[in-house]
């Protein structure tokens, strides 16, 4: 036979059901997010691992002048390193006649064999380039599909000064290049930037590079140490012109990827697990009142003799079928979810394989919190009820012991009309739920900032890194240092409106045992086109001696103001010198070591040369400009901000802003639960009260003014504090997560704390105004003949 | 004022101020359906103290709530002076209630965040005519409960506030609905000495729902209900004294 208690269960839960429905929807929204980012997260490292493992990704990079081939015998004998990949790698120029710009590219050579022992490539498309076929080439497949190059198209590139053709006969992805950055542009430039894979020999004797080589990729070998491997490896190759060993994380994509990764760990792991956690503790507020609103069954079930653990189980079955419709909801979402971004993706992060991973233990894991945040509360309620005598739970819940308040009693002033009086006693007189259904309400906000604030960081990074720092608008790097005549010709050109020269080299800081690569800026003292910032956004003036170091980096090096560092070069003379850091600065985007460019050209021993333009140009005359600088023959790349502005946009920017968009928008739907139960509940704990006001004579109005003052109060109180709470737990958030090149600021736009309120507000109404209709509906007669 | 003036016409038979033609209430539809009152006709007269009786389903409490402007008859005519109850919206019949009716339930019905004092001042600060609330409560002898919650209070005590908040709007007609049924004795006796009280000194038309046929001694006239019918009507020459009443 059919428990009877259980066909109640199904009874409420039908005739609860647009409040069972938004709890549902709350433990959907937090079990898709949770599912969801953690998925996305794993599929990403997951991806990761596999692209490096399968394309044997090496552990050890160095490049040198010139080495010949015996060498690379040397370093397999050293200890420490395994497999050796000695090559010939060339920066290069590519020209196109559809691009007013100049696009720089890699050169690399393939062995015999084809497919190296280190770095393969993952073909996407098209065949390996035959030996005999000095002109055919792999091209990566992020500037295939940037700039629509098919298999079989012809591509010209200028190698060491000669321009030569060479046909394109696949495009393949490669452990080196999952993002393909150079040194000028701190993001990734699909268009203007490409890989080439060509045949030894093609590549050899166009470098005269034959018998020799210029760049090494080796692994370690099991139980290596890596310092130790790369202070041999610097030893080794010193005569060569080696500049400076580095392994994994100073391999730029490497880097730049593991602090997407970060950045993603943030937005996936991070800020959903807080989420689910705060949408578990609302599930946990939300199904405690709606079962402490059905005090009167519960009292009356147990006065029937049934046993508490009886009712317990009753109310049990009740908010696990709701949890469990939640999770259902909120596992298909969060598939639906996970595979849409991950196929977002796609465009970014270059890994042969990249698919949703829906993880059976985090199903598990989301499904059990939700479980267990809804069953604590009813099981909780249920007992506090339960242990009541029955004749007292069967009474309507009185506000607990007024009279022992003896204030409460007093704010029955005669000019306030009673029905506030009754909002304000209820409200006072009951100071946990109150606080507990505020809270409640103050958490939906920070769900909603979460989303809402990456998109104000975003617009911030951008403001900041290009309207402030990077002011020039474009950027043009030169195939060997520059001196002023280079400045002159570019000020001449009409529609240069200003032009600076900058000096980039590669470095290495060295702080006792620590080090850090990066790149050294030499710019001049008056720099207008770049302009480094403190916190504060205050330009900081380039000292005249030392250097400015980007706080990020101070950190790694465990060093400050005052102290001294090494720098050394690695490229032309590799000086080294103690430098003292003289200012810090705190960038948002990447990490800089700054210093007068006169000191720097003394610190490399050459004179006042630059090897990098930044141009602030006349946008109405940019065609007839970079016509001329094309035709410049010392030009090897270039980059144009504006169309940055767009790569950020489309890539971090649309990739970032996916998730965060879901994250709001699951935060809303929350907040809307939240609200609505809330208000819900307490027309339910107060329908009878609400219905006696009617029959004494107190219109519509006036009685659902209680309910709405109510709802108001707490808004009131709980929309400040829930702003408060986001802005603190995104303060907390970003500082905890603020990875190596993206510093991730905890700027949350006015504009975002008003959606959050408003939205906070308008779930407040929207919830007032369906409850209105209920208590216009309320029937008086009904109420009269229960008490419950 | 009407009070007064109900006094000086007291020689003659007041005219009735309640008339109902035909009142029938219909409750649900298809197997469902229950006819609460069938066919009722009645007239109320100013001032007059009536008792209905009769079995659960008779329909007495059905008949009250629509004279109480809480319910709407299905068919039929109820009208209080020229107030049609109707076909009366929701606003009307709030007024109406607002303005002339008081109520007295079983469950008392009291806000329990508001102090004896305030529930009577809730009902007076929406009358248009209001005696004091301290003055209800002294009628019902509870001034010096003013300041208590309803909970510190007994059920007697709660119900006698029910009865000072009913009257306090000076309402044309006091409607109970079994006052003493959730009462002891002697309780229940304080509650109905105090609405007689009200019924005599105000003059206010008064009717009370009850089981308790000893009740029924204080009437000026007694209804009998049963299957949504008044069955008989029985005038009550001889009242008693709330305080003489036994069950």
């Amino acid at each position: 036979m059919v428990n009877v208690l259980d066909i109640k269960v199904l009874r409420d839960l039908w005739s609860m059901r647009l409040q069972v429905l938004s709890i549902a929807l709350l433990v959907a929204a937090g079990v898709a997010v949770f599912v969801m980012s953690a998925s996305n997260y794993r599929a990403l490292v997951g991806a990761m691992d596999a692209h490096y493992r399968n394309e044997r990704f090496a552990d050890i990079f160095v490049s040198m002048m010139r080495a010949p081939l015996a060498v690379s015998d040397r370093l397999r004998e050293t200890e420490g390193i395994g497999i050796v990949e000695p090559r010939v790698a060339k920066a290069v120029r590519v020209i196109r006649g559809d691009s007013v710009l100049p696009i720089s590219g890699r050169i690399i050579a393939l062995p015999a064999a084809g497919q190296p022992l280190l770095n393969r490539l993952h073909l996407v498309q098209g065949r390996w380039p035959d030996p005999l076929h000095p002109e055919e080439v792999i091209i990566n497949s992020a500037y295939a599909e940037a700039r629509n190059v098919r298999v079989g198209d012809t591509i010209d590139v200028v190698l060491n000064g000669r321009l030569q053709a060479f046909r394109v006969v696949g495009s393949a992805m490669s452990p080196e290049f999952v993002f393909a950055t150079r040194a000028a542009v701190p993001l990734p430039d699909d268009r203007n930037f490409v890989v080439l894979w060509a045949a030894h020999d093609a590549v050899a004797s166009a470098f005269d590079m034959k018998g020799a080589f210029n760049d090494v990729s080796m692994t370690l070998a099991p139980n290596a140490s890596t310092p130790h491997v790369l202070e041999e490896v610097d030893r080794l190759l010193k005569p060569y012109g080696g500049t400076g060993a580095y392994d994994r994380s100073d391999q730029p994509s490497h880097r730049f990827l593991e602090d997407e990764l970060a950045e993603q760990e943030t937005l996936s792991v991070v800020m959903p697990s807080v989420f689910f956690g705060i949408a578990a503790f609302l599930l946990n507020v939300v199904t405690g009142r709606m079962v402490e609103a059905q005090r009167g069954q519960i009292a009356s079930l147990k006065a029937l003799g049934f046993t508490n653990r009886a009712i317990a189980l009753h109310y049990v079955k009740l908010v696990t079928a709701i949890a469990l419709l939640g999770s259902a909801i909120g596992l298909a979402l969060g598939r639906w979810f996970a595979i849409a971004v991950v196929g977002s993706y796609h465009a970014f992060f270059r890994f042969p394989l990249l698919d949703a991973q829906l993880e059976p233990w985090l199903l598990v894991v989301a499904v059990l919190v939700s479980l267990m945040a809804a069953n604590l509360a009813a099981a909780s309620a249920v007992y506090r009820i339960a242990t009541l005598a029955p004749a007292e739970g069967i009474r309507p819940e009185t506000p607990p012991a007024l009279h022992r308040f003896g204030w409460l009693q007093k704010i029955g002033n005669r000019r306030i009309p009673l029905q506030y009086i009754i909002v304000a006693r209820t409200i006072l007189g009951r100071p946990v739920r109150t606080l507990l259904t505020t809270v409640g309400i103050a958490f939906a906000i920070p769900l909603v900032l979460f989303g809402l604030y990456w998109f104000d960081a975003i617009d911030y990074m951008i403001d900041v890194s290009f309207g402030r720092v990077e002011r020039g608008d474009a950027f043009l790097t030169f195939t060997e240092p520059v001196s002023a005549d280079a400045l002159y010709e570019l000020q001449a050109i009409p529609g240069v409106l200003k032009a600076e020269l900058q000096r980039i080299v590669p470095v290495r800081l060295r702080a006792g045992h620590r080090t850090y690569r990066t790149s050294a800026t030499g710019l001049d003292s008056a720099s207008e086109l770049k302009v480094l910032r403190d916190r504060a956004l205050r330009p900081i003036a380039v000292p005249s001696d030392g250097i400015m170091l980007s706080r990020t980096i101070a950190r790694q090096l465990d060093i400050g103001l005052g102290d001294n560092v090494m720098l050394e070069v690695l490229e032309g003379s590799r000086s080294a010198r103690k430098v003292t850091v003289r200012r810090i600065s705190d960038d948002i985007l990447g990490n800089s070591v700054t210093m007068e460019r006169t000191a720097l050209n003394r610190l490399m021993r050459e004179g006042p040369v630059a090897n990098v333009a930044a141009l602030r140009i006349d946008p109405d005359q940019s065609g007839p400009i970079w016509s001329r600088i094309r035709s410049m023959p010392r030009i090897e790349g270039s980059s144009v901000k504006a169309l940055w502005l767009a790569l950020f946009s489309e890539t971090i920017g649309g990739m970032v802003l996916i998730g965060a968009l879901i994250l709001a928008g699951f935060g809303m739907l929350i907040a809307i639960a939240v609200v609505y139960n809330s208000a819900r509940v307490a027309l339910q704990e107060r329908a009878w009260e609400l219905a006696s006001l009617r029959i004494v004579g107190l219109t519509r109005r006036e009685v659902s003014g209680v309910i709405f003052a109510e709802l108001a109060v707490e808004l009131v109180v709980a929309v400040p504090a829930g702003l408060l709470i986001g802005r603190y737990l995104i303060e907390v958030i970003a500082s905890a997560r603020a990875s190596e090149s993206f510093q991730v600021p905890a700027v949350i736009d006015p504009g975002s704390y008003a959606i959050a309120a408003l939205l906070v507000i308008g779930a407040g109404v929207a919830s007032f105004i369906t409850i209105r209709r209920r208590i216009d509906a309320l029937d008086l007669v009904a109420v009269l003949k229960t008490r419950d | 004022m009407e009070v007064r003036d109900i006094r000086d016409s007291a020689a003659q038979p007041p005219a009735p101020v309640f008339v109902a033609r035909g009142l029938t209430k219909v409750y649900g539809s298809g197997d469902a359906r229950v006819v609460a009152l069938k066919d009722v006709d009645l007239d109320i007269r100013q001032g007059e103290f009536i008792v209905l009786l009769g079995p659960s389903g008779s329909g007495k409490s059905t008949l009250l709530n629509i004279l109480g402007g809480l319910d709407a008859p299905t068919s039929g005519t109820a009208i209080w002076r020229d107030h049609h109850l109707t076909g009366a919206s929701d606003e009307e019949l709030t007024a109406y209630r607002r303005d002339h009716v008081g109520f007295v339930f079983q469950f008392y019905n009291l806000i329990p965040s508001l102090t004896v004092e305030e529930n009577v001042r809730l009902v007076a600060q929406i009358a248009s005519d209001p005696m004091k609330p301290g003055e209800a409560l002294d009628l019902v002898g509870l001034s010096e409960r003013a300041g208590h919650f309803p909970s510190q209070l007994s059920g007697g005590e709660q119900q006698r506030v029910a009865v000072a908040r009913a009257i306090v709007k000076r309402p044309d007609i006091l409607l109970c609905d079994e006052p003493t049924g959730a009462l002891d004795v002697d309780t229940g006796r304080l509650v109905l000495a105090a609405i007689a009280k009200v019924n005599a000194e105000l003059g206010t038309t008064t009717a009370v729902i009850t089981h308790n046929t000893a009740i029924a001694g204080m009437a000026d006239r007694v209804l009998r209900l049963s299957g949504g019918r008044i069955v008989r009507e029985e005038p009550n020459p001889k009242r008693i004294h709330a305080e003489d009443v036994t069950w």
